[in-house]
């Protein structure tokens, strides 16, 4: 007990004096994550969009894979990956196993059907008059897209939290695929999942520390913006 | 009597189930033109066809001279027609913004465009809500919103979708003068309604709507057993 007491303190310390490490593998955590989120949900959205608003053969079908693929756990999506990337896979040649490209690339396959899903919920609870408003009073296809994501956006703006709540936590993808490299592709997870293997629980329990609060505001979140975005419509 | 634009052979079906077989739709321009219709007859679907919203299983459109099918039609249409829901939805934003909204697609000026949405705010005696979020207004000042934000498009054609169905007797007072007002101004302008006893005043011709056809009636012009949607013309 005092061990481990002696360890928050240092835990602390090592937060509060900037301790360069910590710092690097933090950022490289938001880093990743933010890329991820960032190149995915566009498309995400477009995608959900059109499942929310057209008619087309396999619409349902395709709704219900994305909500299936949503449980796809964390370490299938890093194994599949890490074969395809592999030297001996099929996308060897790209020598992008064990790189920060990687992870981001596995973050991605991680957070899509999060971000359809949830962003899919949004649109299917717009209102379908304000498309058709916006197509009555002159507005090209694009821009009442783009209306339309603003009169949703506390809904779309949950489902990004979320989809960046899921993989800034995940450990399974990032190990397999990054390969838990220290100045290269070490992340929070990841390095807890070492640190503490090691023995040594100061860095373990500053970063744990770090990665609760955050998902902690990060759910709070969710739920604040899924509260504004009913309270509108 | 100025044709502004004819529809023929309207025909629709939802779910395999026919909707619409309108042979022929003719709208007379700078006039009002009232339609009837229970609840259910197609109203609605007619309205969004003519705006360009709903594509039909077939009709061709003569406008401005061009016979085309619809889909020709669309752009034309979509431009000089403008649809007004039966609860006209506002955008999450200020009144002005939302009366501004359509200015986009003409590239004005932001000098200009701001010029326009003033004046278009005091046609219609908005101006003291310019700033208020549009979400906040009452049913009756949407509806008003919603025409303002319409007519400083210069439509040729309004579409009102049933306008007055669930306004108190003030706010329809004030939404039948907005419409005159139009009217004086050139907008041809047509108003759909389930009463078939309802005749607003401000039409010049009646059409009714009955298993997906289309009649024309006698203009109703005696008002002891219709409710009256526009009074002012009694003092005149
Ligand atoms: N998307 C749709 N799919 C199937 N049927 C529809 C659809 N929209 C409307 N309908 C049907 O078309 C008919 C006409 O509807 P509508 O145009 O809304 O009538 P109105 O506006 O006169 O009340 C109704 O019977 C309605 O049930
Ligand atoms: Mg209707």
């Amino acid at each position: 007990m005092n061990d481990l007491s002696q360890a928050s303190i240092n835990a602390f310390q090592l937060l509060i004096s900037g301790n360069s490490d910590i710092w690097e593998i933090i950022s490289l955590s938001f880093g990743v994550s933010f890329s991820a989120i960032l190149i995915a949900t566009p498309p995400a959205l477009v995608i959900a969009f059109f499942l929310a608003f057209f008619q087309f053969r396999l619409r349902r079908a395709c709704i219900a894979l994305f909500n299936t693929f949503m449980s796809v756990p964390a370490v299938i999506i890093g194994l599949t990956l890490y074969l395809m990337l592999s030297r001996s896979g099929p996308l060897g040649d790209l020598k992008l196993l064990f790189t920060q490209q990687a992870m981001i690339i596995g973050q991605i396959l991680l957070c899509f059907p999060l971000l359809v899903a949830m962003a899919h919920a949004s649109f299917q609870a717009a209102d379908r008059r304000a498309w058709e408003t916006a197509i009555t009073l002159g507005a090209k296809p694009w821009r009442a897209f783009f209306t339309l994501i603003y009169e949703v956006r506390f809904g779309l703006i949950a489902a990004i939290v979320a989809g960046f709540g899921r993989v800034i936590a995940e450990i399974g993808c990032s190990m397999m695929v990054g390969g838990n490299i220290l100045h290269a592709t070490r992340n929070i997870p990841t390095a807890i999942a070492l640190e503490t293997s090691k023995g040594e629980f100061a860095q373990g329990i500053a970063l744990g520390m770090v990665l609760l609060v955050l998902s902690l505001s990060l759910n709070a979140g969710v739920s604040i913006f899924q509260g504004k975005g009913e309270l509108r419509s | 009597m100025n044709t502004l634009i004819q529809f023929n052979n309207i025909r629709i079906s939802l779910s395999r189930k026919p909707i619409l077989n309108i042979e022929k739709l003719i709208i007379p321009s700078h006039q009002c033109t009232l339609m009837t219709g229970r609840n259910g007859s197609g109203k609605t679907t007619l309205f969004k066809i003519m705006s360009g919203l709903l594509k039909p299983d077939h009709t061709t459109v003569e406008y401005q001279g061009l016979t085309m099918d619809w889909k020709q039609a669309k752009p034309y249409i979509q431009k000089d027609i403008i649809y007004l829901h039966q609860q006209p939805y506002l955008f999450d934003a200020s009144v002005a913004e939302n009366i501004a909204y359509g200015l986009h697609r003409n590239g004005e000026n932001k000098s200009v465009a701001h010029n326009k949405v003033m004046q278009a705010l005091d046609w219609a005696n908005l101006s003291h809500l310019a700033h208020r979020s549009a979400k906040q207004l009452s049913g009756g000042e949407k509806q008003r919103v919603a025409l303002t934000r319409a007519r400083i498009l210069s439509p040729r054609l309004l579409l009102l979708d049933e306008p007055t169905a669930s306004m108190d007797i003030e706010a329809k007072k004030q939404t039948s003068e907005l419409l005159q007002r139009l009217k004086t101004e050139g907008v041809s302008i047509m108003i759909s309604s389930h009463e078939t006893h309802t005749v607003d005043h401000i039409a010049d011709h009646h059409l009714h709507l009955e298993e997906g056809v289309l009649t024309s009636l006698e203009l109703k012009s005696n008002t002891d057993n219709v409710t009256v949607l526009n009074p002012s013309r009694h003092t005149k």
